[in-house]
């Protein structure tokens, strides 16, 4: 424990001293909801790599008796954070088709806790997880219900009217035309910042993407990390996705793109272990009304393999840095080289 | 050290695996220790002891070499130890890489943009040469890269 606090400033944060960040936090909820809360307890959920995760029992605010409270810590794997995106857009389908979390309040102002933060509903639930025996084990009915859920769910966000909610203010700039290829940039500039050495199949593969980048068939709220892992189940049904932390406006094929990696079948050939490629796409299309060019498709599916090395990157440099002793980092860096081998593979298939 | 760095590994593992974890508390602490294992089987296949320690043997060598040369021993089987002059460090190797996968992504980015000025056979001779490269360096990287224990790491038990 001293060893991962080593590298970080000597006096902690707010959000480090369980203490203290219940009675700012329910400083903060007090006056943010005009009321009197106390915060009874915080449990703090297993250790992620990004945001940090609290169970919060309270007393006093109206909305309800526990509310779950997501930090995103100067040291995280995609720091620094903002907790706007995700509350907003959380804020934005509230309501809808798009099972979520109801969010209550969010600032990115570290002096309320140390560091962005925002507040929303626990949903109960449990998250199957892509590795294990545990996705191969799911019973058809069960199998074919979660498909349905979410699939749905990721046709309604991507039909989501963003433009009619206050999210039309990200939308400036974004057309069909540059989705892409901004995106491209976004991820360029992580790389630049993440990696501890030259990788020239970085370069190539952005080369690749350039010169394949397609246009969107319409500019939609993408969720950034949709996959098996992100979303609550209750008896067979999804409750809940989760995780919406890359969430931005681009084109709605970049989900599908990362949501059909080979690394979130959980040892099955099926998309995230839930539906055949062929009924995915089958479903997807009938509820958003996209059609899903095999080419954009194959070019999303090489961004997210891109994606995923540049986070493999990122897990390194956080290891490296010493703002984690954390072993399952280095050993995410040990995926870099498999994953450009999966590009390579698919761009060896060119014709 | 007197044993071979893969069997000092391998014992380290084995000790892990037998008389540690079924001891440990905890699925994160679990997960952590199968991180260990991992770890030391990846500098396992990496690995190995280090130049500085070598070199330094074989200079002491070449000294009490050059020192006996000097003697009168008629006869004598001498040892007449040289140590190389240039054995570069693992760092220099490593500096080295980097310097030349520097240059090529610098060229990657240079043929990315001159795609329409450039004749195709030459950008697509180009690109064939570097990707002969990439797809080498990445499967030697895979070749001497450790099983991945990510399942044993997640649910701190051993994969079944």
């Amino acid at each position: 424990m001293e060893e991962t606090q080593a590298a970080r400033p000597q006096s902690a944060a707010t959000f480090e001293d369980v203490e203290r960040l219940r009675l700012r936090l329910a400083e903060y909820m007090s006056s943010a909801s005009g009321g009197h809360v106390i915060v009874e307890r915080l449990s703090k959920f297993p250790a992620g790599f990004s945001w940090i995760t609290y169970g919060v029992k309270l007393s006093g605010f109206p909305a309800a008796r526990e509310v779950i409270l997501r930090i995103g810590p100067p040291y995280g794997l995609f720091a620094p954070y903002s907790a706007l995106p995700e509350f907003e857009s959380l804020s934005a389908i509230a309501g809808g088709a798009i099972p979520a979390p109801r969010v209550y309040f969010a600032s990115d102002d570290p002096s309320f806790l140390g560091a962005p933060f925002f507040l929303c509903e626990k949903v109960e639930g449990d998250t199957p997880l892509p590795w294990g025996s545990q996705v191969q084990a799911l019973g058809s009915a069960r199998r074919e219900s979660l498909a349905a859920d979410f699939i749905d769910a990721l046709a309604a966000l991507h039909r989501f009217d963003w433009r009619s909610t206050p999210l039309a203010k990200w939308g400036a700039g974004v057309t069909v035309d540059n989705s892409a290829s901004l995106q491209i940039d976004d991820w360029h500039k992580r790389f630049e910042r993440w990696a501890l050495r030259p990788h020239p199949m970085a370069h190539r593969t952005l080369s690749w993407l350039r010169a394949h980048a397609p246009m969107a068939t319409r500019v939609s709220i993408v969720h950034g990390d949709y996959r098996l892992g992100n979303f609550l189940e209750r008896d067979g049904r999804i409750s809940a996705i989760l995780d919406w932390e890359l969430v931005h406006l681009g084109d709605p094929i970049e989900d599908l793109g990362w949501a059909f990696l080979p690394q979130y079948r959980g040892g099955t050939t099926m998309v995230c272990g839930l539906a055949s490629e062929a009924d995915f796409l089958a479903r997807y299309e009938a509820r958003s009304g996209l059609k899903v060019d095999p080419a954009a498709l194959k070019f999303y599916l090489v961004f997210s393999l891109l994606k995923l090395a540049f986070t493999h990157m990122a897990a390194a440099r956080c290891f490296e840095d010493g703002l984690f002793n954390d072993l399952r980092m280095p050993a995410m860096a040990t995926q870099i080289a498999p994953v450009f081998r999966q590009i390579a593979r698919i761009l060896e298939r060119e014709p | 050290m007197n044993n071979s760095l893969p069997r000092l590994i391998d014992g380290m593992v084995a000790t892990l695996r037998a008389d540690i974890i079924p001891h440990v508390e905890g699925d994160y602490a679990r997960g952590q220790a199968y991180g260990v294992i991992y770890m030391l089987m990846s500098l396992k296949l990496r690995a190995s002891w280090s130049n500085a320690f070598l070199i330094e043997q074989l200079r002491a060598l070449e000294q009490a070499s050059r020192e006996l040369e000097a003697l009168d021993l008629p006869g004598a089987p001498l040892p007449q130890a040289r140590a190389p002059a240039q054995l570069p460090e693992a760092e220099d190797l490593m500096a080295m890489r980097d310097a030349g996968d520097e240059r090529l992504s610098a060229l990657i980015d240079w043929l990315s943009s001159r795609r329409k000025s450039l004749p195709a056979d030459t950008s697509a001779r180009a690109l064939a040469i570097i990707d002969r490269y990439l797809n080498r360096q990445s499967k030697f990287e895979l070749s001497t890269s450790a099983k991945p224990m990510f399942v044993e790491m997640s649910g701190g038990a051993a994969n079944s």
